[in-house]
C-alpha cells in the first residue's frame, strides 16, 4: 500500500509533464524535447523571487507560475514554434533539443551546478493510511496532480474553448473555417502546457531539490509515459505516468533499486513492439 | 433587381505561366442554387478558392452582400454568413455527430467569457438536434463522426455548414464518393433546406446529373473562362458545353 501510493504520487507528477507532451503534439504535431527543462526552470523562477526579490513563498510561487506562462508558454510559441514550424516538424524538434540545452546551461551558469534547497508548502510529516505510513508531501502531490488532471479534462470536454481546442487538434483547417480562432486555441495549449510544467516543478522540486539537470530524467520518463499511455490521448498520458510511477516504486522495493532507471525503457520497448499506439492511444493515419 | 448575395468581378489567377482563371465575373441572387461546372483543369476549384479567400487572385474582387471580402480569413467569412462544405471529409472524427454540429455554430454565440468557460453545448443542443433530424441522422446523434460511412459524414458536413445560419453556402463537390441512394437523399435535403430557409447555394461539382437536377442556374467554365451560363436545360443543349466536355473543336 505504501509503495503503491508513493508510486502513484510520483507517477501523477510524471503524468502532468506527460500531458504537456500530448498537448503540444496535438497543437503543433511536434515533440517538445525541452519539456524536462520546462519543469526544471520554474523552480528557479521561484528561487529568484525568494532570494533576489525577497518575496514570501506563496508570492514567489505565483511569480514562478506567471513567469513560466510568459516564457515557456507565450514566448516559446511566438519565438520558437511559430517561426520554425513552417520549416517542418523535425526542424522544430531539433530546435527544442537546443532550447533544452540552452535552458539547462543558462541555469547552471546563473545558479551554479549545486542543488538548491526548495521550500515546500507542505510540512514534513507522515500520516497513517490504512496501516501504511505515507509522507504528507506524497499525498498532497497526488491530490493536487489528480485534481489538476480532472479540472483540465473537464475544461477540455465541458467548455466551449475546450471543444474548440480539441477541434483545432483534430482538424485545424476546418476549425478555422467554422469560425474558431485557431491561433488563439494553439496559444491556449502552450499556456496550459507551461502552467502544468510549473505546477509539476513546484510539486517535485521539494523532493529532488532544485538542480539544473533535473529535467534530464524527468523529461525522458514523461516522454516515455506519454508514449506508453498513448501519445494522442490526455488520459493515456495520465495512465502512462501513473503506471511508470508505480512500477518504478515496486521494482525498487521488491526487485532491485539498481535497475529502476532501466524500467521505463523496458516498458517503452515492450509497448512499441506490442501496442505501438500506446495503452489508451488510437492509431493515426497520415497522408504522405 | 436586388443586390446580389455574391458578386464575382473580373477574377484572374495564374500559376506560373498558366492562366487558371481568366476574367471571370458573375452574380448570384439570394435563394439561387448555382452550379459551377467544367471539365478537369477548367479552373473551377481555383475560382472557388479565390471566392473563399484561400487563394489571392491577381485581379478582381469578390463581394458578399455588397461588402468586399478579398483578403478576409476563412473564420471572418464564416462570421459574415458564408458557410462551406469540403471536397475532403471535414468532420471532427473523435467528436459525436451532435458535438460536431454544435461546434459549427458555437463561435457565433455568446461573449468572450462564455466562450472561455461557458458550457460546451453553448445552448445550441436543440438547434443542432433540429438539423440532425432534418438530415435524418437521429439514430447517429451520439455516434463518433469518424465511425460514420463516407456518405453519412457528407451529411454531417452539410449540417455543420448550416448550423451558423449562413445566407450563402459554397458546396465543394458534395457528390464526390457518395453512393446513389445517399446522393438522392443529400440532394433532396439541400433542395428542402433552400426552399425552407431561402439559403443560397453555389455548388462546384463533377457529377453533371447531380448539378442539373439540383441547380436553378449553371455556369460552365473551360480553360479558365466562362463559356456558357443558363438553366440546366439550356446548358444541356449548348454545343459549346458539349464540345468542352467531349474535347471537340468549337
Amino acid at each position: 500500500m505504501q509503495v503503491l501510493l508513493s508510486g502513484l504520487a510520483t507517477g501523477s507528477i510524471y503524468a502532468l509533464v506527460a500531458i504537456g507532451f500530448t498537448l503540444v503534439w496535438q497543437a503543433a504535431q511536434t515533440v517538445n524535447f525541452a519539456q524536462g527543462e520546462f519543469v526544471m526552470l520554474p523552480a528557479f523562477f521561484v528561487l529568484a523571487g525568494v532570494s533576489f526579490f525577497g518575496l514570501p513563498l506563496w508570492a514567489a510561487l505565483l511569480l514562478g507560475l506567471v513567469a513560466s506562462i510568459v516564457v515557456l508558454g507565450i514566448l516559446f510559441k511566438k519565438l520558437i514554434v511559430e517561426p520554425i514550424l513552417p520549416h517542418g516538424g523535425i526542424t522544430l524538434i531539433i530546435a527544442t533539443m537546443a532550447l533544452g540545452i540552452l535552458l539547462k546551461e543558462s541555469v547552471k551558469e546563473f545558479y551554479s551546478a549545486e542543488a538548491q534547497p526548495f521550500a515546500s508548502l507542505v510540512q514534513s510529516a507522515h500520516v497513517d493510511v490504512l496501516g501504511a505510513v505515507l509522507s504528507l508531501q506524497d499525498l498532497v502531490n497526488l491530490a493536487i496532480s489528480l485534481t489538476i488532471v480532472v479540472l483540465l479534462t473537464l475544461f477540455l470536454n465541458r467548455t466551449r474553448t475546450g471543444r474548440c481546442m480539441q477541434a483545432t487538434a483534430q482538424n485545424p483547417a476546418v476549425a478555422e473555417i467554422l469560425g474558431v480562432n485557431v491561433k488563439r486555441m494553439i496559444l491556449y495549449t502552450f499556456i496550459i502546457n507551461a502552467a502544468l510544467a510549473a505546477l509539476a516543478s513546484f510539486l517535485i522540486t521539494p523532493i529532488y531539490l532544485a538542480k539544473f539537470s533535473n529535467g534530464e530524467t524527468l523529461g525522458l520518463i514523461a516522454f516515455i509515459a506519454a508514449i506508453v499511455g498513448g501519445f494522442n490521448q490526455i488520459r493515456g498520458a495520465l495512465v502512462g505516468g501513473l503506471l511508470i510511477g508505480v512500477l518504478d516504486n515496486l521494482t525498487a522495493a521488491y526487485v532491485t533499486a539498481e535497475y529502476r532507471a532501466a524500467l521505463p525503457l523496458v516498458l517503452l520497448i515492450a509497448i512499441i513492439l506490442l501496442r505501438p499506439q500506446g495503452i489508451m492511444g488510437t492509431s493515426e493515419g497520415r497522408t504522405v | 433587381m436586388n443586390m446580389p448575395i455574391l458578386s464575382v468581378r473580373n477574377i484572374e489567377k495564374s500559376f506560373g505561366g498558366i492562366r487558371a482563371v481568366r476574367d471571370v465575373s458573375f452574380d448570384v441572387q439570394k435563394g439561387e442554387i448555382l452550379g459551377l461546372i467544367g471539365p478537369n483543369g477548367s479552373g473551377k476549384s481555383t475560382l472557388f478558392n479565390c471566392i473563399l479567400g484561400q487563394l489571392k487572385p491577381e485581379k478582381g474582387e469578390v463581394e458578399v452582400q455588397g461588402r468586399k471580402v478579398s483578403g478576409l480569413r476563412a473564420s471572418q467569412l464564416n462570421k459574415l454568413g458564408v458557410g462551406r462544405t469540403f471536397q475532403q471529409l471535414s468532420v471532427f472524427p473523435k467528436m459525436s455527430v451532435l458535438d460536431n454540429i454544435i461546434l459549427a455554430g458555437q463561435e457565433h454565440h455568446g461573449s468572450m467569457l462564455s466562450r472561455l468557460f461557458g458550457p460546451s453545448d453553448a445552448g445550441l443542443t436543440e438547434a443542432a438536434e433540429r438539423l440532425i433530424s432534418f438530415f435524418r441522422l437521429d439514430h447517429l446523434r451520439d455516434t463518433l463522426a469518424g465511425s460514420l460511412s463516407y456518405g453519412q459524414q457528407k451529411l454531417v458536413d452539410a449540417a455543420m455548414a448550416f448550423m451558423a445560419g449562413p445566407s450563402l453556402v459554397l458546396l465543394d463537390e458534395p457528390a464526390g464518393g457518395v453512393n446513389l441512394t445517399m446522393l438522392a437523399h443529400l440532394k433532396e435535403r439541400l433542395v428542402a433546406y433552400n426552399a425552407e430557409h431561402g439559403t443560397t447555394f453555389v455548388v462546384i461539382e463533377h457529377n453533371m446529373e447531380f448539378v442539373m437536377s439540383l441547380c436553378t442556374r449553371v455556369i460552365v467554365l473551360a480553360e479558365g473562362e466562362v463559356i456558357a451560363e443558363g438553366t440546366p436545360a439550356e446548358i444541356r443543349a449548348n454545343p459549346k458545353v458539349i464540345d468542352a466536355y467531349l474535347g471537340g473543336g468549337a
